[in-house]
């Protein structure tokens, strides 16, 4: 009598639907694959001035500028007169990139609209990032 | 007859748990490395100065806001507390109608007042001309 039962309890265990789990999976697995953007983020996160006039920007390119006016790409610190060959080579690998510079409050202008004036130069459309 | 009978017992018995193990260690990978990236900016592209030798003929009156690299606010020449300076002017603006708003900024200003005047201005639908000001020159 024990023995039949256990039989039959490794009978169900062996059958065990797992279709609707795998549905969820591969739904799962699909949605993040759709959603995932391979951005190098600039490993910092800079206080962002207010702004109400901001429009929602997706960029493919990440440029921080901090306090310290370090210009931050893919987590590494530059200075603002090396930037311009990592940014075209970002640039030549994503052709239609558009980019987003995440300026600190309190950096200089100076730091940052010289940033910004590069990405023109480059003919990549930017916006300056805010909260 | 008893063939395919047997077929269809193979079939129900595929194993799934290799191809189960794959998807899962690829889901987590997804998930570990999404990032959710929600930015909102404001545009400071400048447009291009314009060639030396071109003057316009009826130069517009202009209304020049400076930030010094104390981010001191003066608007043409007034000292005016920066959050006023879009009151300050708007009044100018009723004197002088269709004037160009010209930002001078000194290169060492804080860069949260320059989003701040332009989105200020912005708000107002003002358009205004961001100049920054070299401090050797």
């Amino acid at each position: 009598m024990a023995r039949r039962s256990r039989t039959l309890i490794e009978d169900e265990d062996a059958e065990l639907n797992m279709t609707p789990m795998l549905d969820v999976v591969f739904i799962l697995l699909i949605f993040f694959i759709v959603t995932s953007v391979f951005v190098k983020t600039p490993g910092i996160d800079p206080v962002k001035p207010d702004a109400v006039t901001a429009k929602d920007w997706d960029p493919g390119i990440l440029i921080a500028v901090n306090a310290q006016n370090e210009v931050w790409i893919d987590k590494r610190p530059y200075e603002i007169d090396e930037i311009r060959p990592l940014i075209t080579a970002m640039r030549d690998e994503n052709p239609k990139a558009q980019a987003i510079l995440i300026g600190d409050k309190e950096a200089d202008v100076g730091t940052v609209m010289a940033v910004q004036e590069l990405m023109q130069d480059l003919n990549i459309a930017t916006r300056v990032s805010t909260q | 007859m008893r063939r395919r009978r047997n077929k269809t017992a193979d079939e129900a018995e595929v194993d799934m748990t290799p191809m189960l193990d794959i998807v899962f260690i690829m889901l987590i990978f997804f998930i570990v490395t999404a990032t959710f990236l929600d930015e909102r900016g404001v545009d400071l592209t400048q447009p291009p100065p314009p060639p030396d030798d071109d003057t316009p003929q009826n130069p517009k009156p202009a209304i020049t806001v400076y930030v010094d690299n104390q981010s001191i606010c003066s608007v043409d020449s007034n000292q005016t507390e920066c959050d006023r300076v879009s009151l300050a002017v708007e009044r100018l603006l009723a004197d002088k109608p269709g004037a160009n708003i010209i930002l001078r900024v000194n290169e060492s200003a804080r860069h949260g007042m320059l989003v701040t005047l332009k989105d200020e201005f912005d708000q107002k639908g003002l358009g205004s001309k961001i100049e920054i000001v070299k401090n050797n020159t």
